[in-house]
């Protein structure tokens, strides 16, 4: 071959390492940056339905309507008819932010499209659909509407739910943003320092405190052979760290039961230690931690320490401070589990969705997510839960007439003041909410502010909600 | 000529295949609106294709498969035109038919006239003339003076310049003898090209000039002999380059919308975001035709027909016209390779390096792996130009396919 030869097959192989480059690349984009460039807003493929299609309107468990769409001379208009009251779980759709909450997630439910294939192409080419699904919700609005007014005022989160069926009746995460304002104000909600925008009944991980030992309490009746009596001196030493009780004060002789109503931190630490710390993690995990929870919106994975952890962290995770983590409605699950036989179940926020002509969609069930804790140990932790309320730290959310079962909080926060926390359920011989409060960097006990707005919250469900 | 047939038959037959399928496709979608100049216009494309293949090898005994592959883009490309507007589609399809017979005129003209290796000035002198009309009569559209407008037909002079530009370069280095008298004739006919590149750059055509520049380099790479010259090209280019990046808005634009059209999209960064949105919302196997928004793509007929195939037929689709292309240069370089006649064999390759980098340059402009560079996407975009002088280009790599008579040519 000459020389000639050599580069003209030089130049050919040149053009074809550019042929295959191209070939590559585009294998790559598809596979991997197409995605995320396909859901830009400025995709009009994304809007092309919204533009034809009226978006269904968002009900909650007595129909009473809470977003609802109308068309004005060929544009789409939504109305947020509760400005705040609805930002985390009903969230927002506009053209220039995205989507957000039900909003997203039912998004094609709303629109009446299906994942968008070919065939669904082609049925709306014959058939062009004009309106969307209805959504049903299972939150109350009433119960809502109560649950914002206990909370306002403060940063933290409350959710309610039937701990039987998974069904959410009210989820607040203050503070909030008024969707019906979001395009105005929006600058000022994404940059706000206390993060409006953020859900923190699903993804605001706490430090769960003294509501974390109901599961300390599950592990240590999981684990056979335990010395339940502990005597409580006011502190104890692990490992060289400290662990006091509030205020040093000695508890004296205990079981398990009154531990629990007293909230002894010395007893949880010790008895932590006893359980070990696989036994701890597995019950944990148990109540979902460390594990996804499925739900009709984002939720933020619980945390239980991994691995070999000391036994200083090891008695710090018995009283619920450490290294673990916790949202408020995985907490509300863990009081519906002991409510509901030890079985922890999905939560559920979308009761059924509904076309626009009435026909049933689809519907959503209850679901088991795990066996927390067997029935008969759960039914001792409720009486122990029960004692809390009755002469215990939860003194604060009895109510006349109904039996409440609960266990407050005190979250030491190692970025600022205390969290205040309850979680609990009524009435204890049926459970028909259950419930969990949280006060972020509040500085107060859980059973001082946290258990009241519990106990109102509870009043109010039990006479108002259509169970 | 019997074996060839039969190995020509087998891809013929599974390209009429393909058009029938792909023409039932439109016709599904725009069911409403099938008159009888669609079926007309449908019937004559297979018709024309079909037949033109089949004559193709009865009359010439050299490469019977760039013709097939070039048809096989053309069937594609008019069959998305039509799809995206049918107008349009009737009119590429036209087009079509005039591209087919100024390939066979191509073919015959250069086959029976000799001496083509003789007439430098008159590719010179053409190629100026058509500059100098470009600047008179010249449209400014979509930023570049590219077109004129003759009796109501708009036409883009560079397009022709094109194939002169291969003629140039290929009478020069086919003759050594002749020229190696004059000391400085290397630099004379790089001063040429870069005189061309720089009418080319003055009327915003940067796409076309970028063309040239490549077939230069490249043929100045196989038979330049001073090879420093080869190096003195790489950095004249790379200067001029950094000196119209800082001089010109419109270039210093163009690598801006590369680098980062995200925060231009809502202006200048408009249509590559809009193309790359298709091509992300046609997965790998496309929405089907009809069922795409390819409407959303500012010049999705011309420029962008690629990423138009890409949302409706697939990436698969995407990467076959992508490989089609990859087969046409593989055909036209082995063409020169076998070509002893040097005019000729570098006629080929200047064809050949023009399909290879124009379809380069737009193919990587619309997938954002190059500045993105108005040019159309030989055979399958919408453009009566275009489509003539890659027929045109087609019909010199069909001739150079071919034993050429040398005797009275001597190397």
């Amino acid at each position: 071959m000459n020389s000639e030869h050599r580069r003209i097959v030089l130049v050919l192989i040149a053009l074809c390492i550019v042929f295959t480059g191209l070939i590559g690349y585009m294998s790559y984009f598809q596979a991997f940056k197409a995605e995320a460039i396909k859901m830009n807003s400025y995709n009009k493929r994304l809007w092309i339905n919204e533009e034809n299609i009226l978006r269904g309107s968002i009900l909650d468990r007595n129909g009473k309507i809470l977003v609802y769409s109308e068309k004005h001379d060929e544009t789409m208009r939504r109305y947020y008819k509760y400005g705040s009251l609805y930002s985390h779980i009903i969230g927002y759709s506009y053209r220039e932010y995205g989507k957000a909450g039900l909003e997203l997630s039912f998004n094609n439910y709303l629109l009446n499209i299906n994942d968008n294939s070919a065939l669904d192409e082609l049925i709306n080419i014959v058939a062009p659909r004009t309106i969307g699904n209805n959504l049903e919700l299972t939150i109350d609005h009433g119960t809502q509407e109560r649950a914002r007014n206990l909370l306002k005022g403060r940063k933290g989160s409350v959710v309610a739910m039937n701990p039987k069926t998974g069904e959410v009746y009210a989820m607040v995460s203050l503070p909030d943003f008024d969707v019906s304002t979001l395009r105005d104000d929006w600058g000022i909600i994404s940059e706000d320092p206390n993060s409006p925008l953020l859900n923190r009944a699903t993804q605001g991980l706490y430090t769960p405190g003294s509501v974390f030992k109901v599961i300390t309490t599950a592990a240590i009746l999981n684990t056979p052979g335990i010395n339940q009596e502990y005597l409580c001196k006011g502190t104890t030493t692990i490992d060289g760290y400290p662990f006091k009780d509030y205020q040093n004060k000695a508890h004296g002789e205990l079981n398990l039961k009154n531990a629990l109503a007293y909230s002894c931190n010395t007893y949880f630490t010790e008895k932590a230690l006893a359980v070990g710390e696989n036994k701890l993690r597995e019950t944990a995990e148990g109540f979902m931690f460390n594990n996804n929870i499925p739900f009709d919106l984002p939720v933020k994975s619980s945390s239980y320490p991994k691995g070999n952890i000391g036994d200083t962290d090891l008695a710090a995770s018995g009283i619920g401070q450490g290294k673990v983590l916790t949202t408020p409605l995985n907490m509300a699950m863990v009081a519906s589990a002991i409510a509901n036989n030890g079985e922890v179940v999905k939560p559920i926020l979308v009761n059924q969705v509904v076309s626009s002509t009435g026909k049933l969609v689809k519907s959503f069930n209850t679901e088991t997510l795990s066996q927390g804790i067997d029935s008969m140990k759960a039914a001792e932790i409720k009486e122990m839960m029960i004692e809390v309320v009755k002469k215990g730290t939860g003194k604060n959310s009895s109510i006349k007439n109904v039996q409440v079962a609960g266990k407050t909080g005190t979250a030491e926060n190692p970025s600022g003041k205390s969290h205040a926390w309850f979680i609990g359920f009524a009435p204890a011989e049926d459970p028909k909410i259950a419930i969990a409060v949280v006060l972020e960097e509040d500085g107060s006990t859980g059973g001082s502010s946290a258990a009241p707005i519990a106990r109102d919250l509870i009043i109010y469900g039990l006479n108002n909600i259509k169970f | 000529m019997l074996k060839n047939d039969i190995s020509n038959r087998s891809p013929r037959n599974l390209l009429f295949l393909f058009e029938i399928l792909s023409l039932s496709l439109v016709f599904l979608y725009d069911w409403g609106s099938v008159d009888r100049a669609t079926y007309i216009t449908a019937i004559g494309l297979v018709i024309i294709i079909y037949l033109s293949n089949f004559i193709l090898n009865k009359i010439s005994k050299g490469d019977s498969y760039i013709f097939l592959i070039v048809t096989m883009l053309v069937s594609i490309g008019v069959i998305m035109v039509y799809r995206i507007d049918s107008q349009l589609g009737m009119k590429q399809l036209l087009w079509l038919s005039l591209g087919i017979l100024i390939f066979y005129l191509t073919y015959f003209v250069l086959k029976f006239i000799r001496g083509w290796k003789n007439w430098i000035p008159l590719y010179l002198g053409l190629s100026y003339l058509l500059f100098f009309l470009t600047f008179l009569l010249g449209k400014r559209k979509y930023g570049a003076i590219n077109w004129i407008t003759i009796g109501g037909h708009s036409f883009q002079p560079a397009e022709i310049t094109k194939i002169l530009l291969i003629f140039i370069i290929a009478a020069y280095y086919s003759n050594p003898e002749k020229f190696s008298k004059y000391k400085y004739a290397p630099y004379y006919i790089m001063g040429i090209v870069y005189s061309f590149i720089a009418l080319l750059f003055l009327q915003r055509d940067l796409g076309t000039a970028l063309i040239f520049y490549a077939i230069f380099l490249a043929i100045q790479f196989i038979y330049e002999d001073r090879r420093i010259l080869i190096l003195y090209n790489i950095i004249l280019f790379a200067a001029g380059g950094i000196l119209g990046y800082v001089v010109f808005d419109h270039v210093k634009i163009r690598v801006l919308t590369w680098i980062d059209p995200w925060s231009y999209i809502d202006n200048k960064g408009y249509q590559i975001t809009q193309s790359l949105f298709a091509i992300a919302s046609g997965g790998f196997f496309g929405t089907g035709l009809g069922l795409g928004h390819p409407e959303f793509i500012p010049l999705s007929y011309t420029d962008f027909i690629f990423s138009a195939i890409c949302e409706e037929m697939g990436l698969f689709t995407g990467i076959g016209v992508i490989m089609l292309f990859m087969i046409l240069v593989y055909r036209g370089f082995k063409i020169a390779l076998n070509q002893t006649h040097k005019f000729y064999r570098i006629l080929a390759l200047g064809v050949s390096i023009l399909f290879g980098i124009q379809s380069i340059i737009i193919l990587g402009g619309v997938l954002k792996v190059l500045p993105l560079t108005g040019i159309t996407l030989p055979f399958v975009s919408y453009g009566g130009t275009s489509i003539l002088s890659s027929f045109i280009a087609l019909g010199i790599l069909q001739v150079a396919s071919e034993d050429i008579d040398t005797r009275e040519e001597a190397e």
